[in-house]
This record gives structure tokens, sequence and C-alpha cells, in this order.
């Protein structure tokens, strides 16, 4: 863990909050940004222009955007949640007047200065996400295979095999034999079902990439965030054109139909993901 | 700078309300463009975090059944359970083989005890 050092150059009046940047536009500059709360304890939400780009922005406490501060609250579900949501809040509420480039969640300046330094010196950056997402939305896509109950093998009459079977017993011939055969089975099984599974992921992934502008692969979730009924198997996000969203859904929806599997579809969001790679 | 801006049809975005943590965690964390910040804040890996996060409302017991301990081996993470599970089925057939090869080597000791005559032997476990 790398321990910033920082925290001793933050001024006590305030570090800078960058949200997203956008363009310098009427509609932006007209966005009403009032109703907006941004981070907690911070000031106004508020635009820094420089040449043709204007970041969304808001002076924070600095003693509450250190890393020693962040650490604990990143493992602080109700915490984490309140700032990641915050930031998306505003984030979305810019993009309603224009495209946006988000930035990662806690991106801080030491001052506004700075801030229109790093937007004249990336501006060719900038421009080329902005040109890049502008009028497309972002789509997640998940699928899921459910996860069938266990399935028993008959038992074997002769002798349980559990592994409750005491220890050095001795066992009928051949049993050891079918308890391997049997794992093989379960193992076997599970690797076939895990294949169909993630062909089904693959064959959703290259129709939706057919709509797409862009695509990009997610990490699955485990067990914890799907519950144990079901496994991830296709996490994946698409940067979609404005005009192509039905037909976004329409194909959703006749994949639902066409395979067993599970598929969620959200958005449409900022093209957070669609952002980095220019 | 184009003629979109101005164009009265906002954007197609702001994004779904209702949208689940992990998935606005793995847009706002981990993605987005490299704009290196004046204040370092290390936000980790988004997989371990939202792991660890979402812990915070299951119960030990849920999370204990899905196989993650975290709070044992963090910040490892690399779940004891699972590994504890391979660990079982491990010994388990190494008992199954040791159980085999005692009676095939019982019974092999036993044909070459008639052979030379001698007396049997007996391993008491």
């Amino acid at each position: 863990m790398t321990h910033s050092d920082s925290p001793a150059r933050v001024p006590d009046s305030g570090a800078t909050y960058v949200f997203a940047v956008c363009r310098d536009t009427r509609a932006v500059n007209s966005a009403d940004l009032t109703g907006l709360s941004g981070m907690p304890g911070g000031g106004r939400v508020r635009l820094i222009a420089s040449g043709a780009l204007t970041a969304v922005a808001q002076t924070v406490p600095a003693a509450d955007f250190t890393d020693e501060v962040w650490q604990p609250r990143l493992s602080d579900r109700r915490e984490i949640e309140r700032y990641a949501r915050a930031h998306h809040e505003v984030v979305s509420a810019a993009a309603a007047a224009g495209p946006v480039v988000p930035l990662p969640l806690a991106t801080l300046y030491l001052d506004d200065e700075r801030v229109r330094r790093v937007l004249a010196d990336e501006a060719a950056r900038f421009h080329g996400a902005l040109q890049r997402v502008a009028h497309h939305a972002e789509w997640g896509v998940k699928v899921y295979r459910s996860v069938a109950p266990p399935e028993r093998p008959a038992p074997v009459p002769e002798r349980p095999v559990a592994a409750s079977a005491p220890r050095r017993g001795a066992p009928a011939p051949g049993a050891g034999l079918a308890y391997l055969n049997r794992k093989r089975g379960v193992h076997d099984r599970r690797e076939r079902r895990r294949e169909e599974a993630l062909g089904v992921a693959e064959s959703v992934d290259a129709e939706l990439r057919e709509l797409a502008a862009a695509s990009r692969r997610l990490r699955t979730h485990g067990a914890a965030l799907t519950g144990e009924q079901r496994v991830h198997v296709l996490n994946a996000t698409y940067l979609v054109a404005a005009d192509r969203a039905d037909e976004l859904r329409r194909a959703v929806g006749a994949l639902r139909e066409r395979t067993d599997a599970q598929i969620e579809l959200s958005g449409p969001w900022v093209p957070y993901s669609f952002v980095g790679e220019v | 700078m184009t003629d979109l801006d101005f164009r009265p049809e906002p954007q197609p975005v702001p994004g779904p309300t209702t949208t689940n943590l992990a998935d606005i965690l793995e847009r706002v964390l981990d993605k987005g463009i490299v704009i290196a910040g004046d204040i370092k804040i290390d936000l980790l890996d988004i997989e371990l975090l939202t792991i660890r996060l979402r812990l915070f409302v299951a119960s030990v017991d849920t999370a204990k059944k899905a196989g993650i301990d975290w709070w044992e081996t963090d910040p490892a993470l690399s779940s004891r359970a699972s590994r504890s599970a391979l660990q079982d089925e491990n010994r388990e057939l190494r008992e199954r083989l040791e159980a085999l090869e005692e009676t095939s080597g019982t019974a092999d000791r036993k044909k070459a005890d008639k052979k030379a005559n001698g007396k049997e032997e007996h391993r008491q476990t």
C-alpha cells in the first residue's frame, strides 16, 4: 500500500475535486448544477474553464481527501457508496448537457490553477475522448448461468464413500476406483456445463458487439456478489449510439428467449468505460 | 466546438438510478481516462474491494457458505475455505489410496507369506 507523500503539501484552504471534463459550451455553462451536493463536505459544484474545455469541479476539505482517510473509507460499504454515488450523480448530471469524460473517483488537484493546467496539457486527449463518446451511451450486460443443484450420484450400496469413512477401514474392492470415477464424472459434467455457459456468453457478446461502437469485458463477479445460485459468465459493457439503444434492448430480449441464460441489461450509463483508450 | 453541441436534445445519458453499487464502483473506480491527480489516493483493486464491501451486508454465515473468509486471511484474500475444501478432498483421496494400497499390499504379502511358508503379518491400526 503506497502511502501518499502529498498530504503535507495540501493547503488548508481545500483541494479541488474534479468529476468530469466536458466541452466549454453554452449548454454546459447554462446547465443547472445548483441542485447537486457533490462530495460530502464539499462546496458548490462549479465549472473551471480552460480553452475549449471545462472541468466540473468542487472544492473539498483537503483533510478529508488523503490516502490515510480514504483507506478505511474503502472498507466501509456505506461510506464508499456515499462517495461513489455522489460522484456518479454529478457526472450523470453534467452529461445531460453534452458529452463528458468522467474522471475516476477521488481525482484531486491542489487548486483550480492546477486543474486549468491539466486541461491545457491534456486537451488533445480530452477532445479525442469527447468526440468518441458524444451521442453514445454505455450499456452493461451481465450473463449468468444458474447452478443446478449438485447432482447426487446413486449411492453405492456396498459401502459408504463419505469422507467420514473410518480411516483405514478395509474398503470393498473397487470402492476407491468407483469413488474416483464418480469424482471424475462430476468434474466432467461441471466442465461441460461451464463450457456451454461460456459458449452462450461468447455468442451474446458477439451479437451485441455488432450493435456497438466499442465493447469491453469487465471482470466477472464471484459468488460473494452473485449469490450461490448462479455463476457470472459474462460481464461486458458496450458503447452504443443513442439511436441504436432500442435495437440493443430488442437484441437482448431476443437473446433471453433464445438461450436459457439469465441476461441483465443496465444503462444508459455515462460512457465511463470508453474514455480511457484514446 | 461543433454544431452537435447546440442540439437541443440532451445526451442519452443520466445513468440508471437504482443501479447496484458494484456496477457503479466498477465504473467510477478503475475506469476512465488516466489523468494524474495531485493527491494520490490508492483505490485498491476493484475486485477485492467489491468482495470486501459486499460482505458488509452479507452475514458471516452466508459469506462462509460462499467460501469467503477474508477477515481471516485479508489482505491476501485467498480464500482459506476453498483452499481447505481442496485439502479435504486431497486428504480424502490419500486415505482412499492408502486403504487400497493396504488391501492389495496385504494380499500380496499373504501370497508371498504363503509361498515362503512364513507366518501372517497383521498390522493393526
